[in-house]
């Protein structure tokens, strides 16, 4: 241990560090002046090469020295007093960054691959909070790292004990709790991200669309016997080819995306907290601490389900996940577990597996605007372009039977998988059409919730219903308004009368 | 797990939100939302006089414009009207309720304890009325936050005043 870990006292990063800067620097600077280099060099005809070499070496050292300045300049330091983590840094302009220990969710340690090279790790800081501020450090040694981290998220419990805590645990190598082999990784690159796909393959069929076209052209012109026959067999063949190819590539990405997050995907379980680590260039480094967790989710599609394996996505609280639809940054997926793994980890972080209590059923209204949205009035807008502008596609108007069969055949899985169960510890909502995700919260992670009905819907009591988390949002449609009602009163009561924290 | 109890909650005995006293916005707001319908108005209208006076074949068409534009205007003001009528907050012992919209009616509750922090907001117009808008914001983002409209100054204050209070007691 060439650190000292008494972090009250204002720390360096490791001296590797200096080599993270400046290659931090210097992708920055080649980034930047790249282009006009390059447009100077071709306009002078590379008369001047010498200048250039030796104004690059320059270059160089004044990065390097710079870096060193930086390196020098850069410390951190843990106020136990104030509970505050204080950065300084900056070279010209210093500045002083504070974050209260209490405002933080989450420490990550990752590695990218020139810090594996180099063998030191970073540790990036996530607030969450209206007063958004990020907070990286990028070298420190693992027993530095995984020290501070420690140090950084146990805010109550007393700091002797978490400090040997962590030490214990850097020091011996606990056996995975969950570890993904390379042929699971393979399933779940087979069998997830179906949406991606399915956006990949519609391009294809367009491609599809043109051939065929062509191929009815060929056929109407009558030109030649032998080369119509040959055109034929040509595109017949370079359409089962084309499919092949569609899928292999689709498949293939997955695969590739999927090891490149996953690859050595292993968590370990470490008193009261997770540990998740996994990535084949990048290696990332998550604490997930069960209490800060604020949205759990896991989904199966048909082949997960006959595969035995589902996903599983834990999100944290963080200010701008509960306003976008995409809460990638703050969630931590443990993809291709199968159910007791899964009961494992949800007792982890819930105490007891969530049992999914009276289901609530949505009214058959919930089918209407859909219907109307998706099949009514796209299918009046192609009739009528079709019969009085758009002449060619009306002998495509039979399509409109396929079309209508397979959205009336998905709109009706949403419908059906579109569920909330409540009971008294928990709200579990499933949804989805070929993914069918369970999302599940407890009653006091709930920050507001709302309650919406339209006036025509007043008569049928039907509503709907909005719960808000500091993780996203949970959406109820079309369900019996009064039980939506009272659900809202229970869990309001349920929030302002328990004295459990949201964090 | 030592204080834990598990009585049967009757859910017919909790506090129904809907019961709460809903307070209306202020009538002066009616004024602030008036100005701001008029500015739009004029500037409408300014462009429509300004495409008749210089475009000749728009000018064939002045009844269809003046028709529309005197649909827009009263669809505008009725509908805001209907809109103002229907608003109104709540502040309840341990939460807050806002409701509103026109043809969805939307009732949203935030307890105090998941309340982040509170703004007010003094618009240039709703100044001229005494008015001030509460902003109140949870962990839950823009969607889970709230934005009141149309308190009277000296209210909204109290009102602030009497959360932040509410915010500290249940963080200590």
């Amino acid at each position: 241990m060439t650190m000292d870990h008494d972090f009250s006292k204002p720390q360096k990063q490791s001296a590797s560090g200096i080599i993270i800067m400046f290659a931090n620097t210097l992708q920055k600077v080649i980034r930047a002046a790249a282009l006009p280099v390059l447009f100077i060099f071709i306009k002078s005809g590379g008369q001047h090469t010498w200048a250039m070499v030796s104004g690059s070496i320059a270059l160089i050292l004044i990065l390097a020295v710079f870096a060193y300045i930086r390196y020098v300049k850069f410390t951190f330091f843990l106020d136990e007093d104030k509970q505050e983590f204080i950065i300084n840094k900056g070279v010209f302009s210093r500045t002083t960054l504070t974050i209260q220990l209490n405002k933080i969710q989450q420490v990550n340690i990752n590695q990218s691959l020139l810090q594996q090279m180099i063998g030191v790790y970073s540790l990036d800081i996530d607030t969450a909070g209206s007063d958004k501020k990020e907070a990286s450090i990028k070298a420190v040694d693992h027993t530095t790292a995984t020290l501070l981290r420690q140090k950084l998220l146990s805010r109550d419990t007393s700091t002797t004990e978490s400090g040997q805590l962590a030490a214990s645990e850097a020091e011996s190598v606990m056996p995975p709790f969950l570890k993904l082999s390379n042929f699971t990784l393979l399933k779940v690159g087979i069998t997830s991200n179906y949406g991606a796909s399915i956006a990949l393959l519609t391009g294809f069929i367009f491609g599809l669309f043109e051939l065929i076209k062509d191929y009815n052209s060929a056929f109407e012109i009558e030109e030649n016997q032998l080369s119509q026959a040959f055109n034929r067999g040509f595109s017949v063949f370079s359409l089962c080819f084309l499919l092949i190819a569609a899928l292999v590539l689709i498949l293939g990405t997955n695969i590739i995306r999927t090891f490149i997050k996953y690859f050595d995907f292993k968590i370990i379980k470490q008193k009261r907290a997770l540990a998740v680590s996994s990535g084949l260039f990048t290696k990332h480094n998550t604490l997930l601490k069960p209490d800060k967790v604020q949205l759990s989710a896991y989904s199966q599609n048909y082949f997960q389900k006959k595969l035995g394996m589902l996903n599983i996505k834990v999100k944290q609280a963080s200010y701008s996940s509960a306003d976008e639809e995409d809460e990638k940054k703050s969630a931590v997926e443990i993809p291709g577990c199968d159910e007791t793994e899964r009961d494992e980890i949800l007792k982890m972080i819930f105490d007891h597996i969530p049992a999914k209590g009276k289901p609530l059923l949505p009214n058959y209204r919930f089918l209407f605007l859909r219907i109307m949205l998706c099949i009514i009035l796209p299918l009046l807008a192609v009739f009528l372009l079709g019969s009085f502008f758009l002449t060619v596609i009306k002998p495509h108007f039979v399509l409109a039977v396929p079309y209508v069969f397979i959205v009336v055949t998905l709109l009706y899985f949403e419908y059906k998988h579109h569920r909330l169960y409540t009971n008294d510890n928990f709200v579990i909502k499933r949804s989805g059409i070929w993914d069918i995700e369970h999302e599940i919260i407890e009653p006091h992670k709930i920050q507001a919730i709302t309650a919406k009905q339209y006036f025509w819907h007043k008569k049928a009591d039907v509503g709907h219903l909005t719960i808000h988390t500091a993780a996203g949002v949970i959406h109820f449609k079309y369900g019996n308004y009064t039980h939506i009602k009272n659900l809202v009163n229970y869990w309001i009561y349920k929030v302002e009368s328990s004295k459990k924290d949201w964090m | 797990m030592q204080e834990f109890t598990n009585d049967p909650i009757d859910i017919e005995a909790l506090p129904n939100y809907e019961q709460a006293q809903l307070k209306t916005l202020h009538p002066k707001y009616w004024n602030v939302v008036m100005i701001h319908i008029g500015i739009f108005l004029f500037l409408l209208a300014a462009g429509i006089a300004a495409l008749v006076v210089f475009n000749s074949e728009a000018k064939q068409h002045i009844i269809l414009f003046s028709a529309l534009y005197i649909v827009l205007a009263v669809l505008l003001i009725a509908l805001n009207r209907a809109d103002i009528s229907r608003r109104g907050f709540a502040v309840r012992d341990k939460d807050i309720i806002y409701r509103n919209g026109v043809i969805a009616l939307t009732t949203t509750i935030v307890p105090f304890s998941r309340i982040q922090h509170i703004a007010l907001h003094e618009g240039l117009f709703a100044r001229m009325f005494g008015l001030a808008a509460l902003n109140i914001f949870t962990a839950g983002g823009s969607s889970g936050s709230l934005h009141i409209p149309g308190i009277e100054i000296g209210e909204a204050r109290r009102i602030k005043e009497m959360l932040m209070k509410q915010i500290t007691k249940t963080e200590e």
